[in-house]
Order: C-alpha cells, then structure tokens, then sequence
C-alpha cells in the first residue's frame, strides 16, 4: 500500500499542472475572436456602450495587469464572477459540478458493472458463440454516437414506455440517480465497450501465465483462481485505463449533458465559451483540471493496492 | 392605436378599458396548477435595465409590471399600473394617474416614489442599453401620490409605448436600495436573484441552468374572467432544455405543459398530435441579409456592395419563396418592408424585391459586373437555419454569375467582426421590443444608432426623416414619413428574406397561454384546463 508521503508527492504534483492549465486558459480564452462584451451586448449596443463596460469589467486594463488580479485572486480561492450570470464562479461550479459527477460516476458504475462479468464470460469462452455475441454488441455499441444511443433510449424507455423520465435531474438524491439512469447508461456503454475489450484481453494474457497454471496446480478451487489471480491481476492494466477515460468521460458529457438536458458542467462549459465568458472558462478549466488530477491519483492508488510494484 | 392617442394631444383613458385584450375564455376557468413549460435557454440577468438578451426581456413581465401594459397585438398599449394617461396639447409633457392599491409581491404598497425612481433609473444614460426608449424623458416628478408628470425635452410620439416596454417595469425602491453592494449595479445583481415586482408570478426559486419556479402573486390587481385576481395558476416552472428534441420529447411525454422554439421542420408533425396545439404566434421577427456596404472592405479591397444596382440585383435573383420553403417548412411569409408588417406604420405587400433573375443579371451587367464577383457571408457555425438560407443565397447567386463563401463562427466572433465592420454580408434576425417602428428603424437606418447595422449605409434624407418622425404627433404625417423611410430602404444594406411566427407546441388543456408579438410571454390568463 503507497504511504502517505507517496500521496503528498502526487499531490503536489498537481500544482505545476494547475498552473500550466490556469496559464494556457488564460491565454487561450484571450486568443478567440471576440470578448466578451461581443457576445453579452449582441448587435445593438453602440462602441460608447461597450467602452463603458469593458471598463466596468476591467477588460479594458492591459492583459498583463489582468492576469496578475487574477492570480491573486485564485490564490485566495476567489475565481471572480460570472461576466453572464453575474454570480460568483464557484457559485455556478457549485451547482454545475455536482450532476456531472454523478453521472460521470454512475456511468463508469455501469461500465464496471456491464464490463467485469462480460469481459470474464467472454474470455473464458473465446472464440465460442457467446464470445462473439457480446463482442459485437459491445462493439456496435462503441461504433454509435452517443448523442444517437441518448436519443434512442430517450425515445423508448422515455417517451413510449414511460418507465424514465425524459431528461432533467429532479430533486433529491433517489430522484436524481433515477433521471440520471438513463444518461449514464449512454455513456456507460461506450465505455464499459472499451474496458471490457481491455479486461478480455487482459485475462486471456493472465490465464495462460505460469503462476495461474501454478495456483490451478496446487489445487485451488476455480473460482478462487478467477477472483484471486486472474481478475486481480488482469484488472491492474484496466484500472490504468479507467483514469485516462474517466477524464475524457468528463469531457463527453457535454453531450449527453444537452440531450439528456442535465444542469452540468458540460453545458456550463460551452455557453461560457460562446459567450466568452472569460471567468467562468477559467475557473471551470482549472475545477475540471483537479478532479481530473483527483482521479488519475485515485485509479494510482487502487492500481498501487492491485500491484504494489507500480508504487514508486 | 399609440400614435392615435398621441395626435390627439389630450386623451385619457379609464381603467379598465382596455382589457379586452387579455386573453379571457368565455367559459369557467379552472384556477390553480403549476404549468411546466421547457425554454430553449435560460435567463442570464433578469433586471429589467441592465438586461440585453430575449432569455429575460420575454419573461420579465411576469415578474415585473409597467405602467401600461403592451396589447395582445403587440400594437398598442392598455392599462397597467397606471390607470390613465395624458399627453399634453404641446407635447411636452405625460401625466399619468396611478392605480389604487397596488401592492409589490411583499405586499408593500406602490407608491409614486418607486414610480419615479424607477423611471428615473431607466432613463439613466449610464445604466444599460434601453435608456433611448426614455431618451426624450426630461424629468420625472410626483405631483401627488397617485400622480406622476413626465416633463418631455421635445413631443416623443413613442413615449406611450415606450412605457410599457420592460425597461419601464416598477420596482421597490426601498427594498432595492437595502441590497448588499457598494454600487447599483451590484445591488442589481443582488436583488435579481430575489426580485420582487409587481407582476402576476413572483420568482420563488431560481436553479441555474436548470428550472426556474414562479409562484402565483397573490397580490396581483389584475382581475380574471371569474371576477377573482390573475392569475389563475398557481405557479409556472420553466425547465432549461437546449436540445430540440428533447424539449418535443418532453412535452409528448407528457412531462412539460408546454415548450418554445420548436424547429419549423417538426411543425406539420406537431399539428398532427391530436393531444398537442402547435401554435404559430404572430411575431414582429424578421429574417434578413445585411450587406456591407462601405466602398472598400477592411482589407482594402474595392467592394462590389458599395453599388446599390449591385445590391438590388442580389435581391433580384433571391427567390424567397423557396428559402421559406426550405427553411421555415413554409410557415414564414416574405418580408415587405425592412420591418414586420406587426409592426404599427408598416408599409407594402408582397416581397420588396419580386424573383427576377434576368433583371439581375441586367442590373449587374449595368454595374459592370457581368463577369460576376466574390464575397462571403458570415454564418452563425451550427445554426440550421441560417445554413439553409446561406447554401439557398449561394446557389441562386451562383445563377447570376455571384460566387457566395459562406463562413461559419460563433456568435462572439460574429458579433466582434460585425461591429468592426469586417465583413460582406452577415445573416440575422430581429424581434421589436417596442409597439412603435422607431426602435428597429434607428438600428438598421439611422446612421449615429450603429451605422445602420454596422453597414456603413447612410441617406441624409432617412436621417432627417427619422429624427422629424421622433418629435412629429401628428400620426398622418408620421406615417408619411416613414412611408418615405421605407421606400428609401429600398437602397438599403439589406436582404429582406422573411417573417416568421413564434412556434410553441403546448398540451391541447393549456388556454389563454399567449406569446405577443414582441416574443413577451404572457402567463397571467393561463390555465390548465382538463
């Protein structure tokens, strides 16, 4: 088990990573045609209008000074505000961040729950009928566009059956998981599809190693071998997996987010980049940076836990 | 009916009178029920001063009340919080009598000094981009408690209809001032979390990005058709779904009573649920092209545009016809002015510009471009509908020997270049705000506004028309001249392609829902009916 001078060493070194995030943001969002006041005022506003409130936001200061307040600012935790919504940043974070979690949870739930005993089945019985089934399902499932599975179990399970309500994240945490079933089914089976591929094959490496005809050797019980030999040690290269794609689940949301009509980040992180509202690109770039961060530790720590080796 | 009351100088109107409008089944009415209804968006900013977006003017007057109330037509105003009005002989000055007992949702009374520091606030050149609606507003004084004067700096044929835009809306001084933040713009921020007005439904609870609830006003003072205060529900709920689909989906599920923006292309579908009303509300919206027109672009280049023939032959060979068959579905009608034809002092019928493809390529033969040209049209990336209209422009064009580059960006990019004036052409539309033509007139003609939407377009002639036509009450003559102001813009910078209702497909038990042609969605006569 990884020591806890192993975790502070990750942990800080997440603070070059924020920093380099918080510096690109800042450039990047500087970079897009357009500012903010192009996108808040529209069409109709005349140049005094905009001159007022550029200086009314502080745009108007050279971009240096700006990014200096805004250091300042984040190193005491304050984010700024909203240019759009006029309420603090992490006021929006606060709200936004939490549906994107769950369902972000949720769905790597599914995944795991869809991808562990499939991947097992299918491993064990390579090449036979139930291999191939669940192969082509998974890649069927891979190969159709998110938005397209979203729209499709919209229209069935929601609009027909009515066993789920379409779209929204209702009120209270039961209710939430229940509106949040169906989004996070969408993206749990695309990635359960790519873990499952991961984990067959992984399986398939560890049960043709030494060590396994080894334990089947000495007379262990099957089921035994399976769950302490092979799965734990087939899962080491999974988990490894699951962090990079947890982080790009994050990113996918966005669009089960619009479909599925979540209050999440995803869609938080897109209206701000249309309406150029530099704050909120800013503090939701760095937010995401660090629950990203947070979890590569995590799936680290429960790869060092499968895999003591891996701790360094 | 505004200029009507304007020419005549002196008239007073009685409470109550006009009413009628309010949408008001004849039957019982069944009270109480929260309607859910899905927006396509959700509020930004919802002050009524220092708003700019649609997401809070169309849904601010549900929380907030004017002095006057716009009409169901969108054309005229009627009572609000004040019962009456007069315009004095000279013009110079309103006085308006306030109604009696009105009461914010807290239940503190309204009084002249919420009206005056209100209007005060509004008129504030400093405070917002609706100050020009109060432009002519030269002080507000509390003659006495139920009466208030506005003394005018010239006669403003608009200012009655100026006062029941939203900028105008009444809010609680005392409670507005008691906001935490040192400046007045802060205290706005703080109190549009928690507003409190005088409209039918008072903001009860605000998840953003999500839904919004609003309650029923149990102080409101307008009465329903069953002689017992407005409104008849007991609240409404907007839920924010941006995905078309999803908001159809919702509403056919059964889940929302009601939802906007619905896509032309789902429309004739809808009509056929027997469980849905797919209502088209008329609109003062206007879908148009917008040229520029300066003599040479940004880049230093000559620019074809520049020549009015040039501009006339590009609406010659633009058939719009087919550009609302593709992409309205056939639910929009052809512009006949640069204006709606819902907005009051409209002229013309039919296209401006009747299909005429031979013309065009005469007119371009004169101009000296037989050999045709190139320009290119900013797109709003991903939008639907301006894509068709722009690969529709492209082929026609192309007929005529003009090659169409269609550039697609984000809305801030757009923006950002269309007012620097770097471009050739851009797509947009427009919805009024006021029942008066003044306000689109001086964004897309007169020149000190924005250049005429940013196209460099300038006619002295327009100019001097427009500002005769904001002091002028005489109604026959300020019809004249904007008869004239149309007929110039003729010339003018712009492709005028269509107009287009408001599409919101409700449950076939929602009555009295309206959304006036100012896009204001007005809740107070609504109800769920079994």
């Amino acid at each position: 088990m990884p020591d806890a001078g192993y975790v502070l060493r990750r942990l800080l070194q997440m603070v070059p990573t924020l920093t380099f995030i918080l510096v690109v943001t800042f450039v990047l969002v500087r970079l897009l045609p357009g500012d903010p006041l192009s996108a808040i005022a529209g069409d109709r506003v005349t140049d005094a209008q905009v001159a007022q409130a550029r200086a009314a936001y502080g745009l108007d200061q050279p971009v240096l000074v700006q990014f200096g307040l805004y250091v300042k600012r984040v190193i005491t935790g304050d984010l700024g505000r909203s240019l759009i919504a006029q309420v603090p940043v992490w006021t929006l974070v606060g709200q936004r961040l939490p549906p994107t979690l769950l369902l972000t949870g949720m769905a790597t739930g599914i995944a795991v729950a869809l991808a562990v005993p499939l991947a097992f089945i299918s491993a064990l019985r390579r090449g036979r009928a139930s291999d191939l089934v669940i192969r082509g399902a998974f890649q069927i499932g891979l190969s159709m566009p998110v938005f397209y599975i979203g729209l499709v179990l919209l229209t069935v399970f929601s609009a027909q059956l009515r066993w789920f309500p379409v779209g929204g994240y209702g009120d209270g945490w039961g209710d939430r998981v229940y509106h949040l079933f169906l989004p996070a089914l969408t993206l749990g089976v695309s990635l359960a599809a790519v873990l499952m591929r991961n984990l067959r094959s992984a399986i398939i490496d560890v049960l043709g190693a030494e060590y396994v005809d080894f334990a089947r050797a000495k007379g262990l019980a099957p089921r035994i071998v399976l769950t302490r030999h092979v799965l734990r040690n087939a899962l080491i290269s999974t988990v490894a997996l699951l962090g990079p794609t947890v982080g790009t689940l994050l990113g996918g949301a966005v669009i089960t987010e619009a479909v599925f009509a979540i209050p999440g980040v995803g869609r938080l992180m897109i209206d701000s980049i249309y309406g150029r509202d530099y704050p909120v690109i800013q503090g939701l770039s760095l937010t995401l940076a660090l629950v990203v961060s947070l979890v590569f530790l995590l799936t680290d720590l429960l790869q060092a836990a499968l895999d003591p080796r891996t701790a360094g | 009916m505004t200029t009507a009351i304007k020419s005549a100088a002196i008239l007073t109107l009685l409470a109550g009178t006009g009413l009628a409008g309010l949408a008001a089944p004849a039957q019982a009415v069944t009270r109480g029920g929260t309607m859910t209804y899905g927006r396509y968006a959700d509020s930004l900013f919802p002050d009524p001063v220092l708003n700019d977006a649609n997401v809070d003017i169309w849904i601010l007057s549900n929380i907030y009340d004017t002095l006057l109330l716009p009409t169901d037509d969108g054309k005229g105003v009627q009572p609000g919080l004040a019962t009456a009005w007069t315009v004095a002989p000279d013009g110079k000055s309103v006085t308006l009598t306030l109604r009696e007992g009105t009461m914010f949702s807290d239940g503190s009374p309204i009084t002249a000094e919420d009206v005056k520091w209100s209007l005060d606030r509004a008129r504030d050149p400093k405070n917002g981009i609706w100050n020009f609606i109060d432009e002519s507003i030269g002080a507000v004084d509390i003659k006495d408690p139920k009466t208030i004067v506005l003394t005018l700096k010239h006669p403003d044929p608009a200012i009655i209809a100026g006062l029941s835009v939203f900028n105008n809306q009444i809010m609680p001084k005392t409670q507005f001032e008691a906001m935490p933040g040192a400046t007045m713009v802060e205290k706005a921020k703080a109190f549009a979390e928690h507003p409190v007005g005088s409209g039918p439904f008072v903001l009860q609870s605000w998840s953003r990005g999500q839904e919004m609830k609003l309650v029923r006003n149990p102080h409101y003072w307008r009465q329903g058709a069953d002689g017992k205060p407005l409104p008849y529900l007991d609240g409404v709920t907007f839920e924010v779904l941006p995905d078309d689909a999803t908001r159809i989906l919702k509403v056919q599920s059964g889940e929302l009573d009601g939802a906007e923006f619905i896509p032309f292309s789902r429309v004739e579908e809808l009509k056929g649920d027997p469980k849905l009303n797919m209502a088209l509300f008329p609109s003062t919206k206007v879908t148009y092209g917008n040229f520029n027109v300066r003599p040479k672009l940004n880049s230093g280049a000559d620019n074809p545009l520049s020549n009015a023939k040039v501009r006339e032959a590009l609406n010659d060979a633009a058939d719009k016809d087919a550009i609302i068959a593709i992409v309205t579905h056939g639910v929009g009608t052809p512009m006949s002015s640069y204006m709606s034809s819902a907005t009051p002092l409209h002229t013309g019928t039919g296209p401006v510009f009747p299909t005429d493809p031979d013309k065009a390529k005469a007119l371009l033969k004169e101009a000296g471009f037989d050999k045709g040209f190139k320009f290119s049209c900013l797109v709003l990336a991903g939008n639907v509908d301006e894509i068709g209209i722009a690969t529709a422009l492209q082929q026609m064009w192309a007929a005529v020997g003009v090659t169409l580059d269609i550039e697609q960006v984000d809305n801030a990019t757009r923006t950002d270049r269309f007012r620097k004036g770097d471009f050739s052409m851009r797509l947009g539309d427009w919805t009024d705000d006021i029942a008066d033509p003044n306000e689109i007139t001086s964004y897309f003609g007169y020149t000190p506004v924005i250049e005429a939407q940013h196209s460099g377009w300038k006619s002295d002639e327009f100019n001097s028309l427009y500002e005769a036509s904001q002091q002028e009450l005489d109604t026959t003559k300020r019809a004249g001249q904007y008869a004239r102001m149309q007929e110039i813009y003729r010339n003018g910078p712009t492709v005028p392609l269509y107009e287009s209702p408001y599409p919101v497909v409700l449950k076939t038990g929602v009555k009295g829902f309206l959304q006036i042609p100012l896009g204001n969605n007005i809740f107070s006569g609504t109800s769920l009916e079994k």
